[in-house]
């Protein structure tokens, strides 16, 4: 077995659905809000696998994990509240509706969170990779993995707004493991 | 602040909130440079002195790590302080870029306070 190989193995899906890594994600969206923006968000208590139907409007931003484990972060939200993000990230500067720094904020956001959660995760820390940002626009749309995965999700509150966070991990295990 | 300052991340946003902050930790350069990949860092700095280096990592084209080594080889910005902004905290990752001449590293989400405490000793060196 490669030492790849060791280390995939290392991070079973019992892990990875730990309600650690929820609070993990919790501590990392509560942090980066306040540290970055100056808001307070808060979690809105749904099982792990609610997934309320999506709006009109929307932004999604995904960034990938690669190494020893593979999947996605992805956050979702409204058009209003990613244009409230990019804003309180330019220091309260008004953005409009079709300004590209509504995407770039969004990724950039997604990109923090996602390497804020893994890096809390010790046996992912040195070992998984972020890919760059990608930011999805529109609704109705579904993510298919090319394996089975698992997902942990997260519905957050702030300044009136909506954010959904999902967690993918896909399941490159063996069976039984 | 005298000099330049050269934001190198490919994202746009984060190159502002990278000045933004700056400023608001009394970092405010004469000038700033901006660019979004390592290639674009690196003919900026063939043709302009800069007095301090903030730097993405993961980028396209070039990786941060990359351009750390491209200044490096080139003897591009000699004795100029290189801080690290990334989101990255790998201890392998630090390590390297340390070895290529990086002399501080920020991890993203950042404050005024982590840039008081890491970027400005470095100008004050």
């Amino acid at each position: 077995m490669s030492e790849s190989a060791a280390v995939l193995t290392s991070y079973r899906a019992k892990d990875f659905l730990s309600a650690e890594n929820l609070d993990r994600a919790d501590t990392v969206v509560t942090e980066i809000f306040k540290m970055m923006f100056d808001f307070d968000i808060q979690a809105m208590d749904l099982p792990s696998d609610a997934c309320p139907p999506s709006q009109l409007d929307e932004r999604t931003a995904i960034v990938g994990f690669s190494g020893s484990m593979r999947g996605s972060c992805q956050i979702r939200t409204s058009v209003l509240a990613a244009k409230s993000i990019a804003s309180a990230m330019l220091g309260g500067v008004p953005v409009d509706d079709d300004d590209d720094s509504i995407n770039d904020a969004l990724g950039e956001l997604c990109n923090m969170l996602a390497g804020g959660w893994k890096n809390r995760v010790p046996s992912l820390s040195s070992e998984c990779a972020l890919s760059p940002p990608t930011v999805i626009s529109g609704h109705n749309y579904k993510v298919h993995m090319s394996k089975p995965s698992a997902k942990l999700s997260r519905r957050y509150q702030f300044d009136a707004h909506a954010l959904h966070l999902t967690l993918y991990r896909e399941n490159i295990e063996p069976a039984g493991t | 602040m005298k000099g330049t300052v050269l934001v190198v991340d490919d994202s746009a946003m984060m190159r502002k909130v990278v000045l933004r902050i700056l400023k608001m930790a009394e970092l405010e350069f004469e000038a700033a440079l901006e660019a979004g990949d390592g290639k674009e860092a690196l003919a900026l700095l063939r043709s302009n002195n800069v007095a301090l280096i903030m730097c993405d990592i993961n980028m396209p084209n070039m990786s941060g790590l990359q351009l750390l080594q491209q200044i490096k080889d080139e003897k591009l910005a000699v004795g100029v302080p290189i801080v690290m902004v990334t989101t990255e905290n790998s201890e392998p990752q630090v390590r390297e870029a340390i070895l290529a001449g990086a002399r501080g590293y920020i991890r993203k989400p950042f404050t005024v306070e982590h840039i008081k405490n890491n970027v400005k000793p470095l100008l004050a060196a």
